[in-house]
């Protein structure tokens, strides 16, 4: 065990390194959200889902072309690179 | 004397008296003008000097870098303009913001992001790095080089601005932004030519391609203005096809041949054929690009004229001719290069060398696209004007595959030595490859079939838009969607890699699952080099004589 890879506090270990295989169980979480979402036409065929439901005809008009999903996509590919610059600058 | 003829007399004339007075200097004036320069680069800019700093390759990093994230935004407009070709309201919902997108205004937009604000920062940044190695000597004022930078970006933004609302507070938008670029333009030609009056040697060739290329530009600008051919159609058509071969392909090819040999290992293979792309390129009208010189009238703003005229008999003759003749720069430069680059890392496993296999793309793509732009010109200045509907995509392909690449390429290939670090991963190196080129190459393609089946139908007669050649745009449009993640995975490695990367001074580990039998060694290199080319202990090299062949062999 090295001082640089956890945290000890009163016996209390956190790894510093996050293992990759996490972000497995975090994308199979989200697939099974999806899955339930999916079930609940399924099972409660023509009612609406609570909440998601009132939330969505807000964005009605707004992103509604494909178009939406990829600049998504990009916006997230910049974000990613103004916040490593942010987190290498500010890490020292 | 015809419009073409004229107007490349004197941009020839010019451009030679400003090589005599590189070469000669200024005569008893010299010293009182490198003093002058001097003072004006580090000096005069005051309190904006503080701003940046000054350490060695500093100008050149900083260009690169927002080159890079240019790159970005330059697909992102590119992608959007494609998918809106098809789904004209995908972004209505913008109007509520008092933003109207369009495609066409959406491609300008992602002309100049390219253009301007990529490939134009690579190649200027790896100038910057450039001559300074060639010549002998240190770069005049990298805390100038450095902030100018951040002035050319401003002018880029304003471009891409003014090319969605051009009229904004009664001003034209777009030729403030060619003002602020010109004399950003200015101080580094300034910055290079100090560089250049302090060398310790001759300036190998590239060197003085890079020069030339940015010579070009404000004298090009002068040179249309005062013959008046910014005035006329003919007159904006040929400056936009000079700026293009002088200062995009003339920049372009110098900083690719010496990446091509840095990377590689090997000499630089001809030193007459660098010398055929060089005259070549200022001798002949380069292909590339639009028909039209609708950008010229937009940058010149209320200097150009809108007047619309034919092509006379001598014009059409001229222009077709030089046209012709430019492939042969176009074929000895990419001779050059793919010969330089012989026995090289081609699969990224090198961090020395990973823009080895954008040059490789950049050189092999330039011929093709050459050639079916050289077509589509040559059908556009006859006025037959029976390719037109192909002209676009073409357009981008010579920029997506030829220049980006090539200057990409380049930049990738002197990281290392700008940052003192490798990139942070070659994986994501490989992978920022793979999808811009696939997404560039597939993307395009499929809308230049989309545009084909239009030009077929259009020639039946057909009055209804066939859904087929939509489908064939809406595919093409997600296939350029790589180009965006592509150019996010080089921009983001580039960013890691300045904080993260492998140190080049300690030995970085690579591996390769690809083996070679036989490996032509044509000139001294290393062990890494080759093992990096995907040789094993069981390869057999082969020695190989080309050095003996006289000139053969460019000392960088």
């Amino acid at each position: 065990m090295s001082i640089n890879t956890t945290d000890s506090v009163d016996g209390f270990l956190q790894g510093e390194k996050e293992p990759p295989g996490s972000w497995v169980f975090i994308a199979l979480g989200v697939v099974i959200s999806l899955s339930f979402l999916l079930l609940y036409s399924i099972l409660y065929p023509g009612q609406d889902l609570p909440v998601i439901s009132d939330l969505v005809p807000v964005f009605s008009g707004v992103f509604d072309s494909g178009i939406w999903f990829f600049i998504l996509g990009t916006m997230i590919g910049i974000f990613a690179i103004l916040g490593r610059l942010l987190l290498e600058a500010t890490s020292e | 004397m015809d419009t073409v003829l004229s107007t490349m007399f004197y941009f020839w004339i010019s451009l030679f008296i400003a090589y005599l007075l590189v070469q000669r200097g200024l005569w008893i004036f010299s010293d009182v003008a490198k003093g002058t320069v001097s003072f004006m680069l580090e000096k005069a800019i005051g309190p904006g000097a503080d701003l940046v700093e000054g350490r060695t390759g500093s100008g050149a990093r900083s260009w690169i870098m927002q080159g890079t994230l240019w790159l970005i935004l330059g697909s992102m407009f590119t992608f959007m303009s494609m998918w809106l070709s098809h789904d004209p309201d995908a972004l209505h919902s913008l109007a509520s913001w008092g933003y109207s997108a369009n495609t066409h205004e959406l491609y300008s937009a992602g002309v100049y992001a390219t253009l301007y604000g990529s490939v134009s920062m690579l190649v200027i940044g790896s100038g910057l790095h450039i001559i300074p190695k060639l010549a002998g000597t240190e770069l005049a004022s990298e805390t100038n080089a450095n902030l100018v930078s951040f002035i050319w970006t401003i002018s880029v933004l304003i471009m891409v601005v003014g090319s969605q609302n051009n009229m904004i507070l009664g001003l034209e938008i777009i030729p403030v932004g060619i003002v602020l670029n010109t004399a950003a333009l200015i101080a580094v030609i300034m910055n290079q030519l100090l560089t250049l009056a302090n060398r310790t040697r001759n300036m190998a060739l590239p060197g003085w391609l890079i020069l030339i290329a940015l010579l070009s530009n404000p004298i090009l600008s002068i040179v249309s203005i005062a013959s008046g051919a910014i005035n006329d159609n003919i007159g904006q058509w040929l400056s936009y096809h000079i700026f293009g071969g002088t200062f995009f392909f003339l920049g372009v090819s110098g900083v690719a041949l010496y990446a091509s040999s840095i990377s590689s290992g090997n000499p630089l293979w001809s030193k007459t054929l660098v010398g055929a792309t060089l005259f070549g390129g200022i001798f002949t009208i380069n292909p590339f690009g639009d028909i039209d010189g609708q950008m010229v009238i937009d940058l010149f703003g209320p200097l150009a004229n809108n007047n619309v005229i034919a092509f006379s008999n001598e014009d059409m003759l001229s222009a077709s001719f030089l046209m012709a003749l430019a492939s042969v720069p176009i074929l000895a430069f990419s001779s050059n290069m793919l010969v330089t680059l012989r026995g090289s890392d081609m699969f990224i496993d090198d961090p020395n060398a990973s823009g080895n296999a954008e040059l490789n793309l950049g050189s092999w793509l330039i011929i093709p696209i050459a050639i079916g732009s050289l077509f589509v010109q040559t059908d556009a200045v006859s006025g037959t004007n029976e390719l037109v509907g192909i002209s676009n995509s073409l357009s981008m392909m010579s920029g997506w595959l030829v220049l980006v690449p090539l200057s990409l390429g380049a930049a990738l290939s002197l990281y290392p030595e700008l940052v003192g670090r490798h990139l942070f991963s070659q994986s994501r190196s490989r992978w920022g490859f793979l999808m811009m080129t696939g997404g560039a190459i597939f993307g395009l393609s499929i809308t230049m079939i989309a545009d084909f089946m239009d030009l077929a139908l259009a020639e039946l007669l057909v009055e209804d838009p066939s859904a087929l050649s939509e489908e064939l745009r809406k595919v093409g449009s997600v296939m350029f969607y790589g180009v965006v993640i592509g150019s996010i995975f080089h921009s983001l490695n580039m960013v890691s890699g300045m904080f993260r990367g492998n140190l080049i001074s300690k030995e970085s580990v690579t591996s390769s699952s690809i083996s070679v039998e036989s490996y032509n060694l044509v000139s001294p290199t290393t062990v890494r080099r080759i093992l990096a080319s995907g040789a094993d202990l069981d390869t057999e090299i082969i020695p190989t004589g080309e050095n003996d062949e006289k000139g053969s062999a460019t000392k960088l």
